[in-house]
C-alpha cells in the first residue's frame, strides 16, 4: 500500500511545492495556491451548475482549509529540511499542528443536517479519499523518520538527551571549522592533523553520547518503540563521521598484520601436526571378519563379484 | 567375561538395552556410529565349532554335505584383520521386534482386557503424543534460549576486545582471545560426547533413520543421550563451530518419546508404573517416530514437514492413524515452541516464531518469481547436486580416515578443540583481510564489527563470520541488495564450505542442516548478484530469493531427502508458491548428486557397518534363493527343552542368536521334526529367571503363573545370561515352551528368491525369518544381516562381509 500513497502524493506535494520554489517569499504561499483553487471551484459551482448540488457547511469547508494550509506548511517545512536532515526538530511544531487540525475535521459534526457530518463528507465521501492519504502520509514518514524518539514524552519539543547531542554536534562542528580556518585552503587532502588532534575529545564525546543514546534505546526498545534513533541523530552523526574517517581521515587504526599472520597459521599449523601424527602413531582400527555360516553354493558366486578372492 | 556377572545387574544399568553381545565390554566402551568399537581385545575369538550345542534334527540330510563343504573351505585364507571399509556389517547392531509374538499370555491378555480397556489405551497414546509434542516443543526453547544467551554473550566480549584492541593494535590477542574460547567451549562439549555417550555425536538424524528402519542402536533412545545431546548441541554452537542446532533436535524428540512412551526412565531407575501396554519395541517405534517428527517440526516450524519426515524414514509400517497422531504430536510441539519463545521474547501472544529457525518472511512482491526463472533454479539445482556430491566424497574419506586412526576419546577431544579454533581463526583472517564495508545506518546487524571501516561502518564479512550460522542464514536471506560484494560472498562459501565439511562427523553433537543452508545460500546470493550483473538491467532478481533456491539446493545435494525436504522448506518460508521451484531444485540436486555419491546421512550409515535394509531388495538379486542367503545350520530347541540345554545355548559366546525356532520334541528319536513355533532370547531369559520349569509346575507349588507383563517388566534391557544363577539339579529340569512361543512365525521355503525374502522381511518388519523344507523342517534362518549384506555396488551384486566392531 505504501508505494501506492506515494505515488498518488507525488502531485500532491508537487501542487504544494511548486509555487514555494518560485516564489520564494516568507509567507506561506502554498496556501496561497490552494486559494486560488478554491476560488476557481466556487466559481465553477456558481456559474453553471444547480444550486442544490451538496455544498460543503462553511464549518467544514473553513476545517478543509484549515487542514489544506497546515499540510503545505508541514510539507514546505519537510522539503526545507530534507538536506541537512533536521526535520524533527524543524517541523514537529508543523506536525503536531497537523495532527491537531486533523482530529477536529474527524471529530466535527456538521450542524445543518444529522446525515451529512464533515468528518463523513471530508473524509470519506470519494474513492480518493485524499485527506486521509495526505494524513497517513505524514504520520508514516514521521513514523520512518523516528521523530517521537527526540521529542519529550508529549511532543512538545526536543527532549533533553537530543538538545544535549546537538549541543556536541554543533560544538564539534565548530571546533571542525575552526581548525580548517587555521589552515590554507588547498591543503593536501591526507594532511588534517591538526583537526584530529584538536577535535579528537569532541568528536570521542560525541561518539559517545550517540553510543550510549543507542543503547539506552535498545534496551527500551521491547517495549514498542523501535530500535532506531531519530533521523536528525542519526544523520548528524554520520556527516559527523564521514567528515572524521573519510574526509579528515583521522581514524587510522593499528593495523598489526605481523602478529596476526603468526598467530593465525601457528594455528591453521596445528590441525596438519595433529593429522599427520595421529595418522603415523596411531594403530590402525582393524576389523575382524566373522565367517558366515551359510550353506556356500556356486550359483550365488557367479552373481557376486567376490572382492577377496 | 569375569567381570560380566558381577558388573550386570536386572535393572541393567550398565548394560546396552538388551545389547548381550558376549563380552560385556562392549555396551559401554562402545561408541556408536563413531568408529571406536570394543578395541582389538576380543580379537582372538574365533567361530568355535560348537556343533556339540546343536541338537541333531536339524540336519537335513542332504545338507550335511553342504555343511561339510563350508567346514573345509574355513581354513581358506582369508585376512581375518583388515582396516574398516564401508563394505562391513557390524555384529553390534541387531533388529528390533517388529513383529508380535502371539503366543499363549497374549492371547491371555487379550481375552482379559475388555474393550473399553482398549479404549483406554487409545486414549493414553493420544496423551503420549500431547506429552511428546510439549516436551520436545520445550526442550527446543530451551535450547534456543540458552544458545541465544550464551552465544551473545561470547560475541560482545568478542567484539568489545577487537574494538578496544583495533585502536591500540595488537589484534592479535583478540584472535587468540577468540580461538581460545571457541576451542575451550567446544572441548567441554566434546568431552561430553566422546566420554558419556559416543552416540549423541553428530546430527543423530542417521541413527533416527536406522531405529526407524528396524535396527537396535545401543543407547540411542536413552536419557543419558538426551542431556549429553542437549548440552553438547548447545557447547558446539557456542563454539562457533559450522554448525546447527536442528538436527539434533529430531534426536531428541525421539528420545523423549520414547522415554515417555514407556512410562519410565532405567537410567534414573524411576518407574512411574504408567504406559505398561506399550513396553515392546513396536509400540515404541511408533512412538519414536511421532518424536522425530515432533522434533522436526520444533526445528523448522514445520508440522506438515516432520511427519512426511517420519514417513519418508520409516514408511514401511505405518498406517493412517499413526499419520495422524504424529501430526498431532508435531503440532503440539510447534505450538508449545511459539508461545514459550513468545513469551520470552516479551511479545506473548503474538506466535510469531514457530521453529529455532525462522527463514523470515518472502512473501512481498520481489521475492515472486516468474516462469522464466525456472530454469535458472533448475541450473542451481545442478549445482547444488555437484556441490553436495564433492562434500559427501569429501567428508567420506574423511569419515574413514576419522575410523581408522583418531578413534581414542582423547584424540577425538583434541580434533574438535583443533576444528574450533581454526574456524574461529579462518574467520578472524577473512574478517581481517575483508574490505567490504557496509553502512551501519539502517542494517539489522547483530554484532557490527567495525575493525578497519570507517566510522559508521561495519565489515560485511563479520555478518557472515561473526555470528551463529542461522542469523547468517537469515542475513543472507533477507539483507537487501548490495549488503553484500560479489567477493565477500565467494571467499566466505569457499571457507564454509570445507570448514562445514571438515566439522561434520567430529565427535560433538551437531547438525548439518544449518551449515548446508549456509553455504547454498551464500552462492546462491552469489548467483543472484552475478545475474543481475549479467543482465546489466536494474536488479530483477532478489538476491534473497536466490539465496533460498541456493540453500535448498545445497541442501537437497547433501542430505538428498526429497519430499519431506520440500514440504519442510516450503512451512519454513511460510509461502506456498515456492513449493513448485524448490521441489524442482531439490529433485535436480538428488538425481545430479546421485550420480556422484549418495546421500551424506546414508553414507555414514553405511559406513559405521549398519545392517540397514533399503526399500527394496537389489534388483538384479532374483537368482537368489533363500536357500543361498540364510543361515545354516540353525540352533533349534525341542518343544520340551532341558534346561541345562537352554543355558548353554544361550551362554555360548560363539552363537549369540537371539531366535530360536522350536521344534517338536520326539525324545529318544533322532528324527529331524517339524517347526512348532518361535521363541526369543528375551523370552528364555525371562523364563529361566523366573524358573518356569516343568518339573516345579509339577511339584504343584502355588506359583503365580508368568503373565505378559513379567516379560514386559525386563523391556527394554533384558539381563544377560550370566547374571541369572541356574542350579546343577535345575540343569536336569524341563522347560515347556509351547505356551511362551510364537506358535506361528513367519516361514519361506528355500526355493524363495531373495526380493521375495526381503519383501516379507521388510515391509512385517521382522526379525527372523525361518526357511524350513516342503517337510516343515527348518534348515536355515534368515535375519536382517543376511538381507543386508546384499548391495547393489558400482560393478553389480556385491556382498559385505560380517566384522565384530
Amino acid at each position: 500500500m505504501a508505494p501506492l500513497r506515494w505515488l498518488v502524493l507525488l502531485p500532491a506535494l508537487a501542487l504544494a511545492l511548486g509555487p514555494a520554489a518560485a516564489e520564494g517569499s516568507r509567507r506561506l504561499p502554498a496556501l496561497e495556491a490552494l486559494g486560488e483553487a478554491e476560488e476557481l471551484a466556487e466559481e465553477l459551482w456558481g456559474a453553471g451548475l444547480p444550486g442544490d448540488l451538496p455544498e460543503l457547511e462553511p464549518e467544514c469547508r473553513q476545517l478543509l482549509a484549515d487542514f489544506a494550509e497546515g499540510s503545505a506548511a508541514l510539507t514546505g517545512c519537510l522539503g526545507r529540511n530534507a538536506r541537512p536532515v533536521r526535520l524533527c526538530q524543524a517541523c514537529h511544531r508543523h506536525y503536531r499542528q497537523l495532527l491537531v487540525q486533523y482530529g477536529n475535521i474527524a471529530r466535527a459534526v456538521g450542524n445543518s443536517s444529522e446525515s451529512h457530518n464533515c468528518a463523513k463528507s471530508i473524509l470519506t465521501s470519494d474513492r480518493l479519499q485524499i485527506i486521509v492519504t495526505l494524513s497517513d502520509f505524514f504520520n508514516e514518514t514521521w513514523e520512518a523518520a523516528n521523530c517521537a524518539n527526540c521529542l519529550k514524552n508529549n511532543s512538545e519539543g526536543l527532549s533533553n538527551s537530543t538538545v544535549e547531542f546537538l549541543d556536541l554536534f554543533n560544538k564539534s562542528l565548530t571546533c571542525f571549522e575552526h581548525n580548517l580556518q587555521g589552515q590554507t585552503i588547498h591543503l593536501s587532502p591526507n594532511n588534517y592533523t591538526e583537526v584530529c588532534k584538536n577535535c579528537n575529545e569532541t568528536y570521542k564525546m560525541l561518539n559517545d553520547l550517540y553510543n550510549n543514546l543507542q543503547k539506552m534505546n535498545r534496551q527500551g526498545g521491547e517495549s514498542g518503540h523501535s530500535a532506531h534513533l531519530c533521523i536528525d541523530v542519526e544523520d548528524a552523526m554520520n556527516i559527523t563521521r564521514k567528515l572524521w574517517s573519510r574526509t579528515f581521515n583521522c581514524s587510522v587504526p593499528c593495523s598489526d598484520t605481523v602478529p596476526v599472520i603468526a598467530v593465525s597459521s601457528f594455528i591453521l599449523f596445528l590441525p596438519i601436526v595433529f593429522y599427520l601424527s595421529s595418522f603415523l602413531h596411531s594403530k590402525q582400527k582393524k576389523r575382524i571378519l566373522i565367517l558366515p555360516k551359510r550353506i556356500q553354493s556356486n550359483a550365488s558366486l557367479v552373481n557376486i563379484q567376490e572382492k577377496y578372492s | 567375561m569375569a567381570n560380566v556377572a558381577k558388573k550386570v545387574s536386572w535393572s541393567g544399568r550398565d548394560r546396552d538395552e538388551d545389547d548381550y553381545d558376549e563380552d560385556g565390554r562392549a555396551g559401554e566402551t562402545t561408541p556408536l556410529l563413531n568408529g571406536t568399537g570394543p578395541g582389538a581385545a576380543a580379537g582372538s575369538r574365533q567361530l568355535t565349532p560348537s556343533s556339540f550345542l546343536r541338537i541333531g534334527q536339524l540336519s537335513n540330510v542332504d545338507l550335511n554335505e553342504d555343511v561339510h563343504e563350508l567346514e573345509t573351505e574355513l581354513p581358506r585364507q582369508r585376512p581375518n584383520e583388515i582396516p574398516h571399509n564401508e563394505k562391513l556389517l557390524s555384529l553390534k547392531y541387531e533388529s528390533l521386534d517388529y513383529d508380535n509374538s502371539e503366543n499363549q499370555l497374549f492371547l491371555e491378555e487379550e481375552r482379559r482386557i475388555n474393550h473399553t480397556a482398549f479404549r483406554t489405551v487409545e486414549i493414553k497414546r493420544w496423551v503420549i503424543c500431547a506429552m511428546i509434542g510439549i516436551l520436545t516443543g520445550l526442550v527446543a526453547c530451551f535450547i534456543d534460549i540458552v544458545v541465544e544467551n550464551l552465544a551473545g554473550l561470547k560475541y560482545r566480549v568478542v567484539k568489545g576486545n577487537i574494538d578496544k584492541f583495533t585502536e591500540k593494535g595488537g589484534l592479535s590477542f583478540s584472535l587468540l582471545l577468540w580461538a581460545t574460547l571457541n576451542a575451550s567451549v567446544v572441548m567441554v562439549g566434546s568431552v561430553i560426547v566422546a566420554f558419556i555417550e559416543p552416540v549423541a555425536a553428530g546430527s543423530g538424524i542417521p541413527q533416527i533413520k536406522c531405529y526407524l528402519n528396524g535396527v537396535k542402536i545401543p543407547h540411542v533412545v536413552r536419557l543419558k543421550t538426551l542431556v549429553i545431546k542437549v548440552c553438547g548441541v548447545i557447547l558446539s554452537v557456542v563454539g562457533g563451530l559450522a554448525v546447527g542446532k536442528e538436527g539434533p533436535m529430531i534426536h531428541s524428540g525421539a528420545v523423549i518419546a520414547a522415554g515417555i512412551s514407556q512410562g519410565r526412565s532405567t537410567s534414573l531407575k524411576r518407574d512411574f508404573k504408567i504406559f505398561e501396554y506399550f513396553r515392546r519395541d513396536t509400540e515404541k517405534r511408533d512412538f519414536v517416530s511421532a518424536g522425530a517428527a515432533a522434533g522436526v517440526s520444533a526445528a523448522f516450524g514445520a508440522p506438515v514437514g516432520g511427519v512426511l519426515f517420519s514417513l519418508e524414514e520409516g514408511a514401511s509400517f505405518w498406517n493412517q492413524f499413526l499419520t495422524w497422531r504424529i501430526f498431532f504430536a508435531s503440532m503440539i510441539s510447534t505450538f508449545t515452541l511459539n508461545s514459550v519463545l513468545s513469551v520470552y521474547h516479551g511479545n506473548a501472544w503474538d506466535l510469531s516464531s514457530p521453529g529455532l529457525i525462522n527463514f523470515g518472511r518472502f512473501d512481498n512482491e520481489k521475492m515472486g518469481y516468474t516462469i522464466q526463472e525456472i530454469p535458472i533454479f533448475i541450473f542451481m539445482g545442478v549445482v547444488g547436486g555437484i556441490l553436495g556430491a564433492l562434500f559427501n566424497a569429501l567428508n567420506y574419506w574423511l569419515t574413514m580416515f576419522r575410523i581408522r586412526y583418531i578413534h581414542r576419546p582423547c584424540l577425538q577431544v583434541v580434533e574438535a578443540m583443533l576444528v574450533a579454533a581454526v574456524t574461529a581463526t579462518v574467520g578472524f583472517v577473512m574478517i581481517y583481510c575483508s574490505r567490504d564495508c557496509q553502512p551501519i545506518q539502517g542494517s539489522t546487524v547483530a554484532y557490527p564489527l567495525q575493525l578497519f571501516c570507517a566510522d559508521g561502518e561495519y565489515n560485511s564479512m563479520a555478518t557472515a563470520f561473526f555470528n551463529t550460522p542461522e542469523k547468517s542464514v537469515v542475513n543472507l536471506f533477507h539483507d537487501a541488495p548490495g549488503s553484500y560484494n560479489p567477493m565477500t560472498l565467494g571467499m566466505f562459501t569457499l571457507m564454509y564450505f570445507f570448514l562445514a565439511c571438515w566439522t561434520y562427523g567430529l565427535t560433538v553433537s551437531a547438525g548439518v542442516f544449518i551449515p548446508s543452508l549456509l553455504i547454498g545460500a551464500a552462492w546462491g546470493r552469489l548467483f543472484g548478484i552475478s545475474l543481475s550483473y549479467l543482465t546489466k538491467g536494474p536488479i530483477w532478481a532478489d538476491p534473497g530469493k536466490y539465496a533460498l533456491m541456493g540453500a535448498a539446493a545445497q541442501l537437497g545435494g547433501i542430505v538428498r531427502m526429497t519430499l519431506s525436504l520440500t514440504v519442510i522448506m516450503m512451512e519454513a518460508t511460510g509461502n506456498v508458491t515456492y513449493g513448485f521451484p524448490i521441489m524442482l531444485v531439490l529433485m535436480t540436486a538428488k538425481i545430479v548428486g546421485d550420480y556422484f555419491v549418495e546421500g551424506l546421512y546414508d553414507m555414514h550409515i553405511q559406513l559405521q557397518s549398519v545392517p540397514f535394509l533399503h526399500w527394496e531388495a537389489p534388483v538384479t538379486s532374483h537368482s537368489l534363493t533363500a536357500r543361498e542367503v540364510m543361515s545354516a545350520p540353525v540352533t533349534c530347541l525341542r518343544r520340551i527343552e532341558r534346561v541345562g540345554t537352554v543355558v548353554d545355548i544361550l551362554s555360548d559366546t560363539s552363537s549369540n542368536h537371539n531366535g530360536f525356532p522350536v521344534v517338536e520334541s520326539n525324545p529318544g528319536t533322532t528324527q529331524v521334526a517339524g517347526l512348532r513355533g518361535l521363541i526369543l532370547r528375551s523370552q528364555l531369559i525371562v523364563l529361566l529367571k523366573h524358573k518356569v520349569f516343568v518339573e516345579r509346575a509339577n511339584l504343584s507349588l502355588v506359583q503365580r503363573r508368568l503373565k505378559l507383563k513379567d516379560f514386559r517388566d525386563a523391556y527394554p534391557r533384558f539381563p544377560p545370561i550370566q547374571s541369572i544363577h541356574v542350579s546343577q539339579d535345575e540343569r536336569e529340569c524341563m522347560i515347556d515352551l509351547s505356551e511362551f512361543m510364537n506358535p506361528s512365525p513367519y516361514t519361506v521355503p528355500q526355493e524363495a528368491s531373495l526380493p521375495r525374502v526381503f519383501k516379507l522381511f521388510r515391509a512385517l518388519g521382522l526379525r527372523h525369518l525361518v526357511v524350513v523344507n516342503n517337510r516343515n523342517e527348518v534348515v536355515g534362518m534368515v535375519t536382517r544381516k543376511d538381507l543386508a549384506r546384499y548391495r547393489l555396488g558400482k560393478e553389480g551384486l556385491e556382498e559385505l562381509s560380517l566384522a565384530q566392531t
